[in-house]
């Protein structure tokens, strides 16, 4: 495939993320920061969410397996995750985690239930995207181009 | 405000023409940045390097407090995570306040008005809500310039 062709289809891939709400606003200050001195700085941040996102997760399945849920370390894990993942720009599991926090609130163990699994979910999808993404840049640099920026308010 | 390492202090910024605090922020503001989780902590430093502010990094808020201790007047404001293991940003805030005069800025994911209110009457010189944008950040700087000014007057 020629270089303009990969560039333009990374161009459409990303918009077509913040379309379905995988991204939002945050992920275009990320790139922003990206510069020749840096150049793997959004990659970096991303892997380093879902390397510390795997641990919460994990902890989270735990503690909402114990014969006596403890909310408090609950709603601080989600609450950690709401955070990292709104510092990314990942739309979507930022908003799993609010609905997360809500069933927290009220203690509501099969509501949490659901939830952890919606993050889970969430959280795997738009790791799948992010690889995508991070595919079609290898290539265009590969190919000596340079990634297209989007600009906001396409 | 005096940086021993060179890096610009603020008359620089406002000696050039027409103040215009929008594109002009002071480079070489020395800043602490403390949050338990490393993937904000890395944004929050690229960000804060992005605007030329001399940037320490740390996870925890009692290691945050031992370098503030042993590096008194090395630093000129600190940002700070509210919730964290241990101790939190509101006890350091109050460690800080009550031991020395740096302006401490809070930043949450926790938007409810009573954590909020809480951070404020704690006396942090503000709170910000996550995600934090690089615009933001290239304001702080008016808070140490407040505080300079309150204590001189």
């Amino acid at each position: 495939m020629e270089l303009v062709q990969i560039q333009r289809r990374l161009v459409d891939y990303t918009k077509s993320l913040f379309m379905e709400g995988f991204l939002d606003a945050q992920f275009l200050q990320l790139q922003q920061l990206q510069d020749d001195s840096n150049p793997y700085f959004v990659f970096e941040v991303v892997s380093l969410f879902f390397e510390d996102s795997e641990k919460l997760l994990n902890e989270l399945t735990i503690a909402l397996d114990q014969p006596n849920v403890d909310f408090k370390k609950i709603d601080s894990h989600v609450h950690q995750l709401k955070g990292s993942s709104s510092s990314i720009g990942a739309q979507r599991v930022k908003n799993a985690c609010i609905a997360f926090r809500n069933y927290c609130d009220v203690q509501n163990i099969e509501g949490c239930l659901t939830c952890l699994q919606q993050v889970k979910q969430e959280c795997y999808l738009v790791k799948n995207k992010f690889e995508t993404l991070f595919r079609l840049e290898q290539q265009i640099m590969a190919s000596g181009g340079s990634v297209p920026t989007i600009e906001l308010g396409f | 405000m005096n940086s021993s390492n060179g890096n610009g202090s603020m008359s620089t910024a406002s000696s050039s023409g027409a103040w215009n605090g929008r594109d002009q922020f002071p480079a070489g503001l020395r800043v602490l940045v403390v949050d338990d989780d490393q993937t904000c902590l890395m944004v929050f430093e690229k960000m804060l390097k992005t605007c030329l502010y001399q940037v320490t990094k740390c996870n925890k808020a009692e290691i945050a407090l031992s370098v503030l201790r042993e590096h008194k007047n090395e630093f000129d404001i600190v940002i700070s995570d509210v919730h964290m293991p241990d101790m939190d940003g509101f006890e350091l805030l109050k460690h800080i306040n009550s031991e020395m005069d740096l302006p401490v800025i809070l930043i949450s994911a926790d938007a409810r008005k009573q954590v909020v209110m809480k951070g404020v009457t704690y006396g942090a010189c503000d709170y910000l809500i996550k995600p934090v944008c690089i615009e933001t950040l290239k304001n702080i700087w008016q808070h140490v310039v407040r505080k300079k000014a309150r204590n001189t007057f």
